[in-house]
């Protein structure tokens, strides 16, 4: 031991010490983020993260010490070896990588996040002392065990801190990053006092060197700021990037949204045909019974021998129309059970509308209920989804019929309206039945609101999110007698011809 | 008798139906008119021949069942038979009972429209042979006298001349007189065939307090 030596008195520099804080809460924010990211994703995408995140931590932590160790002005010149500087970096970025892994698991139990801390905290202590030992000056290098046990304490203290700290917000969504910052806050200071405790366990001694200087390398102050700006760059770029992925998440989940709404539709629209299906076999049935009746008229007159060719004529050709008549029927009901996506064509809402009536005009006659069309004509054509269209149609329809059933004081009777309505046409559904009440009118259009004894409330919901989504609006008027639905759906200027 | 030719009458709301089935029982021979809905049946003018009706059992406005009643009440005695496109059996049930001829589910065999046609439209002959007979038989009440009038049901309760001249005060040659013109002027050979047309008519035959003593 060389005595008699005075401590070489060391100081600050104060703008550099800051520097290395901001950089040490800039790697912790960055570390916060870049879990979220580890946990999120899955794997190549995952362990794509996991290495980008753990290099730029890694050299986060790194700088954090080196720009710390920097800050400490010796008068002696100090020069590193950096074989050992890249070991220091190499030690950082495995710690970061180990942190991630740590925090990105499903569940973190309190013992799992202590070895967890006691392997992180050593690893950055090592990379702490690693870096000291690179120092070339000089001097002679003795620490006070006491304070380097602190330090190594400090160091699985602010590893717990952060572990636990990552493993709460990572999942937390984007107006929790005041939260994020502020931990960043404490996890950066931590780090910085980990190291600067760790500074303060060193004396140093003027002593010839004793280490290998073949590899000593000078740092000039322009080369502690290019440090800490490469640092915040790369930390900057891992943030970045994590926001952008965690855009694309969104948007991902954006079109898995639209997608559920287009299954909801579709559901809704086969509940529907449920319900309609003594309609729909009644306007099979009826073609195909006239097909039957048409069908044994010619087998008779066949087989009497002297047919009368003429009525024979008649016959088939009527059998011919009545075939196609049935299966325009069962291609529009396939039309509405099939699952398409959406398809906007320019069409005439009056025939829509009278298509829609040929479905449900028997449940109506099966209710007692007498439909009527007052269709405006020279209506401008709309920009719309049949099915779709079709779908909001037969739902109104169908409430206005469900609305009458047990009404007897009055006539049964559905009106379906068209008419112009400045740059939209406006389309009205109005029954006789009851109406509704004032304390149902606001909440009518709430998914899972209903009023029916089996209904599940999804149709007007769906109804209005289809109006909607063309362009239009779809409401209820309060004060009239029955109930009265209306929508509009803007018109692109054209006439029907 | 000398009838006019029978007519089928066919209430559906679907025109291609309706066409379909007047083709079919006209290929038959029989003579069809169709209606498109209850009140356009009920506007028009039926002649007078026997007849049935084919109801669709669905119709706009009115069911073919409250249709069925209406009729009744309105006394047309019209044989029905029902088409329906899915009958249920209560439904079934409830045209039967209230009279209906046949209950055929859409598409029907032909055969079956047929015989259900021609059973209906047999019904409506011998329902409108009967009532000619009774319009007969009453035409012929008619002619009676009073006092012919007044032996009928005496004579039809099994009453022996002398019986009958003591319950009214007249001599039994008297009522003997009048018991022979009454089975002329009624076309009736015997007592028990004077009997049957009194029943016809709802005459009842008359008890008397004969043992007052």
């Amino acid at each position: 031991m060389i005595s008699g030596n005075a401590a070489l008195t060391g100081s600050y520099d104060l703008p550099q010490v800051a520097l290395s804080v901001l950089i040490a809460i800039s790697a912790s924010y960055a570390a916060l983020d870049l879990a979220g990211r580890v946990t999120a994703t899955r794997g190549r995408a995952q362990l794509t993260w996991l290495i980008g995140g753990s290099a730029a931590m890694g050299i986060g932590i790194w700088a954090m010490h080196y720009i710390g160790m920097l800050a400490f002005r010796l008068p002696v010149p100090a020069e590193y070896d950096w074989p050992t500087v890249l070991l220091s970096l190499l030690v950082g970025i495995l710690c970061s990588a180990f942190a991630l892994v740590v925090v990105s698991r499903r569940r973190m139990g309190l013992t799992y996040a202590l070895i967890g801390s006691a392997m992180m905290g050593c690893g950055i202590a090592a990379l702490h002392y690693i870096a000291m030992a690179a120092m070339r000056l000089p001097a002679e290098c003795r620490f006070d065990f006491r304070l380097v046990a602190l330090s190594v304490v400090l160091a699985v203290g602010f590893s717990f801190a952060s572990l636990w700290l990552a493993f709460y917000f990572r999942d937390e969504p984007q107006n929790s990053a005041w939260r994020k910052l502020g931990s960043a806050l404490v996890m950066g200071v931590a780090t910085s006092a980990m190291h600067y405790t760790g500074m303060a366990a060193a004396t140093f001694i003027p002593a010839a060197p004793a280490l290998d200087q073949s590899h000593a390398v000078s740092i000039s102050s322009l080369g502690t700021l290019g440090i800490a700006a490469a640092t915040l760059q790369v930390l900057g770029l891992a943030v970045l990037s994590s926001l952008v992925d965690r855009r694309f998440d969104a948007q991902g989940l954006e079109l898995a949204l639209t997608e559920t709404r287009l299954e909801l539709a579709h559901v809704a629209r086969i509940a529907t045909m449920g319900e309609l299906t003594a309609s729909i076999a009644h306007e099979i049935n009826q073609p195909l019974t006239a097909v039957v009746n048409n069908g044994n008229f010619a087998l008779r007159q066949v087989a009497s021998g002297a047919p009368n060719l003429e009525e024979l004529r008649e016959a088939i050709a009527e059998i011919v129309n009545d075939g196609t008549r049935a299966s325009a029927v069962i291609s529009r009901i396939r039309a509405l059970l099939q699952k398409g996506a959406p398809d906007r064509v320019e069409l005439d809402i009056n025939e829509v509308i009278q298509e829609v009536t040929i479905l449900v005009r028997h449940e109506a006659t099966l209710s007692g209920i007498s439909v009527r069309l007052d269709l405006a004509a020279d209506l401008p054509r709309i920009l719309g989804d049949r099915v779709q269209l079709q779908q909001v149609l037969i739902n109104l329809v169908i409430n206005g019929i469900e609305a009458m059933r047990t009404l007897t004081d009055r006539p049964r009777e559905l009106l379906v309206k068209s008419a112009k309505n400045a740059d939209a046409v406006l389309i009205q559904v109005q029954d006789s039945g009851k109406g509704l009440y004032p304390e149902q009118v606001g909440r009518i259009f709430e998914p899972f609101f209903t009023t029916k004894p089996q209904g599940i409330g999804m149709g007007l919901s769906i109804s209005r999110s289809i109006i909607e989504s063309h362009g239009g609006r779809l409401w209820t008027v309060p004060g009239s007698s029955g109930a009265l639905f209306q929508f509009t759906l803007p018109t692109d200027g054209n006439s029907v011809s | 008798m000398n009838e006019r030719a029978p007519i089928v009458f066919v209430v559906d709301d679907d025109p291609s139906v309706r066409r379909s089935i007047k083709r079919l029982i006209g290929s038959v021979g029989l003579q069809v008119e169709l209606f498109g809905s209850a009140q356009e049946f009920l506007l028009s003018k039926r002649p007078d021949a026997p007849s049935c009706l084919v109801l669709d059992i669905r119709l706009p406005g009115i069911s073919g069942l409250d249709f069925q009643r209406k009729l009744t009440e309105a006394d047309i005695q019209l044989p029905i038979v029902f088409i329906t496109g899915h009958g249920d059996i209560p439904m079934t049930v409830r045209a039967m009972k209230a009279g209906a001829v046949e209950f055929l589910t859409k598409p029907f065999r032909d055969q079956d429209l047929l015989d259900a046609i021609h059973t209906a439209l047999e019904r409506d002959l011998a329902r409108r042979q009967q009532q000619a007979e009774i319009a007969t038989l009453r035409t012929r009440l008619n002619s009676l006298t009073r006092r012919e009038r007044q032996v009928l049901p005496l004579v039809i309760s099994g009453l022996l001349n002398k019986q009958i001249a003591a319950e009214i005060g007249i001599s039994e040659t008297t009522v003997k007189v009048h018991r022979g013109q009454l089975m002329r002027k009624m076309g009736a050979d015997s007592l028990p065939e004077l009997a049957r047309m009194a029943e016809r008519m709802e005459i009842p035959a008359t008890k008397l307090n004969f043992r007052r003593e």
